[in-house]
């Protein structure tokens, strides 16, 4: 981070909006408070379909998703986004209890920009969460949307 | 039986006495289909084709004799039901056969149409009461399996809301707190942690016994590795005021292994030596090569604890033993740890065992294969046990866009070659590492089994986004050159080790070649050829 365009930027990524898709309060609670306190907005969503409809009104600048949801799974989301232009560029972090070696490439080759093992180590969680946003951003600059 | 006509195979040679079986077989009032035939390979292309109900099969034929004629009908049909015809009277190849797996045995001389009769009917009883008990057993281990996996999902979610919150009140986000409060929220922590590595040693243990464990062996230096697990016991050890020493030979060769799962080992014997040794004392790790073993390296765990007992020794690696003199309070966890530790070690085709005198100390000793390039270029270079057709050679070439270049140029070529490792498909290409050990760093080769432009453009691609993902615009540029691996004659008939290690040569002589004609790498031709092997 040298150069002065990239030192304005760097803040902005604490203020991202993240969007929260869990079936468990509880766990959506946790998280949302780690993530408050490293500074950054939530937003949450405890189905697959109002998932959707949330990102789509609030146009969040990453997802933390779990596979087992009602109302349309975690693949059947990442699908979902993955067919919407307003929200294909989105980075999808998947969080989930499943097994990663019948998930982890599937979440992946679906649109998934990391994939953690519920219970995930949150420094490497928030890491992750950082440089996606990142990354995106990055992106956002060199392809067209 | 059913009522429709049993399909019985008959294999006799002697006409005289295929005769005889079928004129008892008309006798007794079942109805049967029987077809004849005199040589065994003809009855195995049979039961290949159309397997009978039941095979009934004399064991001396024009092209197998004795034991081998029903180890080789066996061996093709093991869910078949045999019943043996012989001249001769005997019992112990009878019982032979019988222990093997045959359903039962006559003597052509005593032969009734009642008894071939019964003995047919029960061959076939038995068969089929074997063949569901046997798929019973498989179903319960699957049953067993899948209700265990199942089970650690579940545990997953509560321990995951445990960790959460435990952790929330233990940084401080719910609030201020005491350093005791703070010691009690490390013990929780602690605990859920170890829950967390016992749920994922079940689920490991399941999978191996299912046989879906993988590993995804690459190119290792075994120092590395071993020096990466012992920083990671350490502060453990010293807790205990336990040594840990690494012992190891000049020039140890390479590993081809999986280096995760090598760690797992590694971290298995090494906690296990750091809780059976006393404190003051010592734990040694040996790495060496053998003499008259050209294929492993050897790895060895030493402790100077009090040793196991001549009676544990042979279980030590059976799942869920446990030792149970474990004196010292702490939770041993489920004693699942040395069994995946053997799977892990047998699955790179190694080996793992211990040696032990009570009270002087334990060693565990395991090997891994040394690497090769036909080792490593294996699996994308064959499919279904033939050579893939086409197999490039890619030169990339990492050359900064701007300059100057942030950070350390080489540091960024490490970083990139990392990247782009885990990005390449484990099944249709591959990074090489360094042939040559004076090599440019900013230059390496990738082998895959497409057409060049294919791979050219994925490896393109691959580095545009390595580029994105690392905030480098340094990596925007590759020079990537794609030949074909000479094609190899296949006219020699070659076995497909030997095809494979052909193609490991000229990939070696091609990289060599090519580094040797880059002007800037002449200097160090010489070193180049030396090392390339």
């Amino acid at each position: 981070m040298q150069t002065q365009t990239e030192r304005t930027e760097a803040p902005n990524f604490n203020r991202a909006k993240i969007l929260i898709v869990d079936d468990d309060p509880e766990l959506r609670m946790a998280l949302k408070l780690r993530l408050r306190a490293n500074h950054y907005e939530t937003v949450s969503a405890s189905d697959g379909y109002s998932a959707i409809a949330l990102a789509l009104k609030e146009r969040p600048n990453l997802i933390i998703l779990d596979l087992g949801l009602p109302a349309g799974n975690g693949f059947t989301v990442l699908k979902r986004l993955q067919e919407s232009d307003a929200l294909s560029h989105i980075p999808v972090i998947v969080l989930t209890a499943r097994d990663p070696q019948a998930n982890e490439l599937r979440s992946l080759d679906s649109g998934a920009t990391a994939f953690f093992q519920k219970p995930a180590d949150n420094n490497e969680l928030l890491q992750v969460i950082r440089a996606s946003l990142r990354s995106a951003s990055a992106w956002g600059t060199t392809l067209p949307s | 039986m059913s009522d429709s006509p049993t399909e019985v195979l008959l294999i006799e040679d002697n006409p005289g006495d295929a005769d005889l079986v079928r004129l008892r077989l008309t006798e007794s009032k079942k109805q049967v289909d029987v077809r004849c035939v005199n040589r065994l390979s003809d009855g195995l292309a049979h039961i290949e084709s159309k397997p009978p109900a039941i095979v009934l099969l004399d064991l001396n034929l024009p092209d197998s004799h004795g034991t081998e004629t029903f180890r080789k009908v066996l061996d093709k049909a093991p869910h078949l039901p045999v019943v043996i015809l012989s001249g001769q009277d005997d019992e112990a190849l009878a019982m032979k056969a019988i222990h093997q797996g045959v359903q039962d045995y006559l003597v052509k001389g005593d032969m009734t149409s009642r008894n071939l009769e019964r003995s047919m009917r029960y061959a076939v009883e038995r068969q089929a009461l074997l063949r569901s008990l046997e798929i019973s057993r498989k179903q319960q281990i699957e049953f067993k399996n899948q209700f265990l996996s199942h089970v650690s999902h579940e545990l997953r979610t509560p321990l995951t809301c445990i960790h959460q919150y435990a952790s929330l009140l233990f940084d401080g986000i719910s609030g201020p707190i005491t350093p005791e409060q703070r010691d009690h929220l490390q013990i929780i922590l602690k605990s859920v942690n170890q829950l967390h590595a016992m749920i994922r040693d079940l689920l490991e243990a399941t999978r191996a016994e299912s046989g879906k464990l993988r590993i995804e062996p690459r190119c290792l230096a075994l120092v590395e590795l071993v020096g990466q697990a012992i920083a990671m016991i350490r502060p453990v050890a010293l807790e205990k005021r336990v040594r840990v020493e690494l012992e190891t030979q000049d020039h140890l060769p390479l590993i081809y292994a999986d280096p995760d799962r090598v760690l797992e080992v590694l971290i298995n014997l090494l906690d296990n030596a750091v809780k059976f040794t006393p404190a003051e004392g010592s734990i040694t790790v040996k790495l060496s090569t053998q003499e008259t073993d050209s294929e492993f390296a050897y790895i060895s765990v030493s402790d100077t604890g009090r040793g196991i007992s001549p009676e544990a020794l042979p279980l030590i690696f059976e799942r869920l033993y446990q030792d149970p003199d474990s004196i010292d309070g702490n939770r041993s966890g489920l004693g699942l740890g040395l069994f995946i530790a053997k799977e892990l070690v047998n699955l790179h085709g190694g080996r793992i065992w211990v040696a032990s005198q009570a009270g002087e100390g334990t060693t565990f000793t395991f090997n891994l294969p040394i690497y090769s390039l036909a080792k490593l270029l294996q699996p994308v270079i064959v499919y279904q046990e033939r050579l893939r057709d086409a197999i490039v050679l890619v030169r990339v070439d990492l050359k900064p866009l701007a300059t100057p270049v942030r950070g350390n140029w080489k540091e960024v070529c490490r970083e990139c070659l990392d990247l782009l490792r885990r990005c390449v498909y484990v099944d249709k290409d591959l990074v090489l590492p360094p042939l040559a050990t004076n090599g440019p760093e900013d230059t390496f080769y990738v082998v895959a089994s497409t057409d060049m432009e294919r791979v050219k453009i994925m490896i393109t691609r691959i580095l545009e986004q390595i580029g994105a993902l690392t905030h480098l615009k340094a990596v925007g540029t590759v020079r990537a050159s794609a030949r074909p691996v000479a094609s190899l004659d296949a006219g020699q008939k070659l076995t497909l080790d030997r095809q494979i290690e052909q193609v490991a040569r000229s990939v070696t002589e091609m990289v060599v070649a090519d580094l040797s004609s880059m002007s800037s790498f002449n200097q160090k031709e010489n070193n180049a050829n030396a090392d390339a092997n």
